[in-house]
């Protein structure tokens, strides 16, 4: 024990030097490229959600309600009463700092404020002021307020708590650090929720939701366009394949509803990830009569509503529901999407189920039973192709992916939110020859969010983004570097759109794509011509000759 | 012994301070983690940092300068340096620095050279160590730093070009998620840029 400390000089060993300052008396800075314009009143209105009115996040005056303080006090009321996670995440951190180190957007900007212990510990400041006994009796002693970890609310507070909670996506990779399992995103949900009490969403959420609620899809796209878009893919492919691939729409008595994000059939590159799947439908329809009807009204599978408040989340989630029963199938079929498989899977059951209007899933080509989604009535589509290739229902032309050098970016919400991990690496290989995996501490359970998921996929928010997603990137230019990889391969709308982004910024060379894209390039569907191009309309592998001649 | 010697000599004390240095422009708490952490997927800022430091380092000591010792003559060994620099201006054009806070750091070299070679030549003192030249025409210390002051315009163009990179990002961001698709479907009648590239052809 000699090697002891004696208490003499474990006090030498102490830092006298005060550090820069406490986190609390450090004020919000809000900067541009940081943050996401304000939701614009109309969009507010639309919902019917309180305070509509323009206001602008850099403004002073906020605008707000004038009991706001005591609409925060009581809505954080009403939550812990509500929430029993919330109330708990409230109560046991101990701030072990285990969590500090694994948020993409502390990695990626350096700020303290984005550890998702303290950015926890903004909210929890005035939980603690508020609802606990011991901040409420250290307040009587001179100077105990701060003893408690507890601040009042102040509007400074408020401005602090709107920058950071939208510097969260709510990705969770922090929670699966957690040895108390505390969810992050949990905090900044109820943290969005008390926002939109007081009128403070963002405009790339509120408008995207209105739009949903009036049209269906959160570009406010009309059933006619919606149809006429998918014709359009339709002639694409006809004269790629030289087939027809007839998809259907509204059709009551089809087997199954297919419902995607409207991103799939709007924003490139998610359009060619569209094409797949009508590629796979027709494949489906002529070798076993398969029959798959698309909605023109339940044309949206993502859910914006998940990051405003459950309720809004619910309203949203119920159309696809209500459509399936009105064209009265057997089961909903889901494309590619994060968020949207995340409602599905750990809200929708308690928030509209149970859909017991629809049938257990079962593949009626393969006699699978989807049992994982017994109760929630929708299967994920690689889960679906997966199964197809595993029973070798599928014929597949690897060789026409052969120029992809493929590696896979699991989505926060399909892999940590319901543990779809393998799957889609099961049908990239079918597919395609070359993949090669991320490093291990960036992907499965572990992966690093886009930095642009949760409704923060806005254009003022670059700096923001490519911050927030300089983890996933740093692993993305490992491999391309490393095994030459030039496609990122995803299932999610947001990833294919922001990651797109993030590639040009940081691994410029490498391209994202949808899974179903590689399938649509892969199958081959009876009676098609021989192919020239891929679905971007570049020549296939071997092809290139040709068509420079 | 030259200043190339005498900074090949010190190698590892320079970079250790010049990577503290650059690492102390962020808060406290997060300097700490950044130093700590050597996993370079775990940290990507720490570990980005160090390597672009290193890398510059290395194309500091290789650099041939031009024998007028003018800046605009440099470029080649700009452009070298630029893409040793890339991955920490990169990083530092999209976080919380003002233009003059994410370049500051090549600056802080200096008096980093300064103090540890200055150590050195003690016996001489640095003012003795800056004028024992063997070059007619400048010390090597002031060769060492005008090859600083290259580095430091390096920094600034890829500065401005990261800068640059963001700005049209945000600007055509939109226009190829939802314009494009809504050009191939016809939804919108606007001439498309090779149209209007075969329009003034003919």
């Amino acid at each position: 024990m000699s090697d002891e400390l004696k208490p003499d000089q474990l006090l030498d060993k102490i830092d006298h030097t005060p550090s820069c300052g406490n986190w609390m008396d450090t004020p919000v800075h809000i900067r541009p490229g940081m943050y996401c314009y304000a939701a614009k009143a109309e969009s507010v209105e639309t919902l019917g959600l309180p305070n509509a009115r323009p206001w602008n996040p850099t403004d002073d005056d906020w605008k707000l309600p004038e009991n706001w303080k005591e609409i925060i006090h009581n809505a954080i009321k009403e939550r812990l009463e509500r929430f029993r996670t919330f109330k708990v995440f409230m109560d046991i951190c101990v701030r072990c700092g285990a969590c500090a180190d694994k948020c993409h957007f502390f990695l990626g900007t350096g700020d303290p404020k984005n550890m998702p212990v303290l950015r926890a510990e903004l909210l929890r400041s005035v939980y603690r002021n508020d609802f606990t006994k011991a901040a409420q009796i250290l307040k009587m002693i001179p100077g105990g307020e701060k003893l408690s970890g507890g601040r009042p609310m102040t509007l400074d507070v408020l401005k602090e708590w709107w920058y950071y909670f939208f510097q969260c996506t709510e990705c969770r990779r922090c929670s699966v650090f957690c040895p108390y399992g505390i969810d992050t995103a949990e905090i900044t949900i109820m943290a969005r929720e008390i926002f939109n009490l007081l009128g403070l969403n963002i405009d790339w959420i509120a408008t995207p939701i209105s739009n949903c609620y009036k049209t269906g899809n959160h570009l406010g796209i009309q059933p006619h366009a919606f149809k006429e878009m998918i014709e359009f893919f339709t002639d694409d492919i006809e004269e790629i394949t030289g087939v027809n691939v007839e998809p259907q729409f509204n059709k009551k008595g089809a087997d199954i509803l297919f419902i995607t994000p409207s991103g799939d059939v709007f924003a490139d590159p998610g359009t060619y990830t569209c094409q797949g799947y009508l590629i796979l439908f027709k494949y489906l329809k002529d070798k076993y009569g398969l029959d798959v009807t698309w909605s023109t009204y339940a044309s949206e599978g993502g859910n914006f509503g998940f990051f405003t408040s459950h309720e809004t989340m619910k309203r949203l989630n119920a159309k696809m529901y209500a459509e399936a029963r009105r064209l009265g199938v057997k089961w909903i079929l889901g494309g590619e999407c994060g968020h949207m498989w995340r409602v599905i899977h750990q809200y929708m059951d308690t928030m509209n189920g149970p859909a017991d209007f629809l049938e257990e899933p079962v593949n009626p080509i393969t006699g699978t039973k989807f049992e994982n989604a017994k109760s929630t009535k929708m299967v994920h589509i690689t889960e679906f192709t997966a199964d197809l290739i595993k029973h070798g229902k599928l014929e597949l032309d690897k060789s026409r992916n052969a120029n992809r050098i493929m590696t896979y970016h699991d989505s926060c919400n399909t892999s940590r939110g319901m543990g779809l991990l393998d799957e889609p690496r099961y049908v990239l290989q079918h597919v395609c020859d070359n993949f090669f995996e991320m490093p291990p501490n960036t992907i499965r359970e572990q992966t690093f969010c886009c930095g642009s998921g949760s409704g923060l996929n806005a254009g003022e928010n670059m700096e923001l983004r490519m911050a927030g997603g300089l983890p996933r990137a740093n692993a993305v230019k490992y491999v391309h570097e490393k095994f030459g990889v030039n496609t990122l391969g995803t299932i999610c709308a947001i990833d294919r759109a922001a990651l797109s982004t993030l590639m040009e910024y940081w691994v410029p060379g490498v391209t994202v794509s949808g899974i179903h894209e590689l399938v649509g390039n892969a199958l081959i569907l009876p009676g098609e011509k021989e192919r020239e191009t891929d679905l971007r309309c570049d020549p296939l592998p071997g092809m290139e000759e040709e068509e420079d001649e | 012994m030259d200043i190339n010697q005498q900074l090949e000599l010190k190698k590892e004390e320079i970079l250790k301070k010049w990577f503290e240095s650059a690492i102390n422009s962020y808060p406290e708490d997060t300097a700490k983690f950044l130093k700590k952490s050597k996993n370079q997927f775990d940290n990507p800022v720490g570990s980005a940092t160090l390597q672009s430091l290193e890398n510059t380092f290395r194309d500091i000591l290789e650099m041939k300068i031009s024998k007028n010792y003018k800046y605009s003559q440099d470029i080649v060994e700009q452009n070298k340096i630029e893409n040793a620099l890339d991955p920490i201006i990169r990083i530092r054009a999209v976080q919380n620095f003002s233009a003059s806070e994410a370049v500051a750091f090549v600056f802080e070299l200096k008096n980093i050279v300064k103090s540890t070679i200055g150590k050195l030549n003690d016996q001489n003192s640095l003012e003795e160590f800056r004028g024992s030249s063997s070059n007619s025409v400048i010390s090597s210390y002031e060769l060492f730093e005008h090859k600083v002051d290259l580095v430091a315009l390096a920094a600034f163009n890829r500065f401005m070009k990261c800068r640059e990179n963001i700005f049209l990002l945000k600007a055509t961001e939109a226009k190829r998620r939802i314009h494009s698709a809504f050009e191939r479907a016809g939804l919108v009648t606007e001439l498309n840029e090779n149209e209007l590239v075969g329009s003034s052809k003919s």
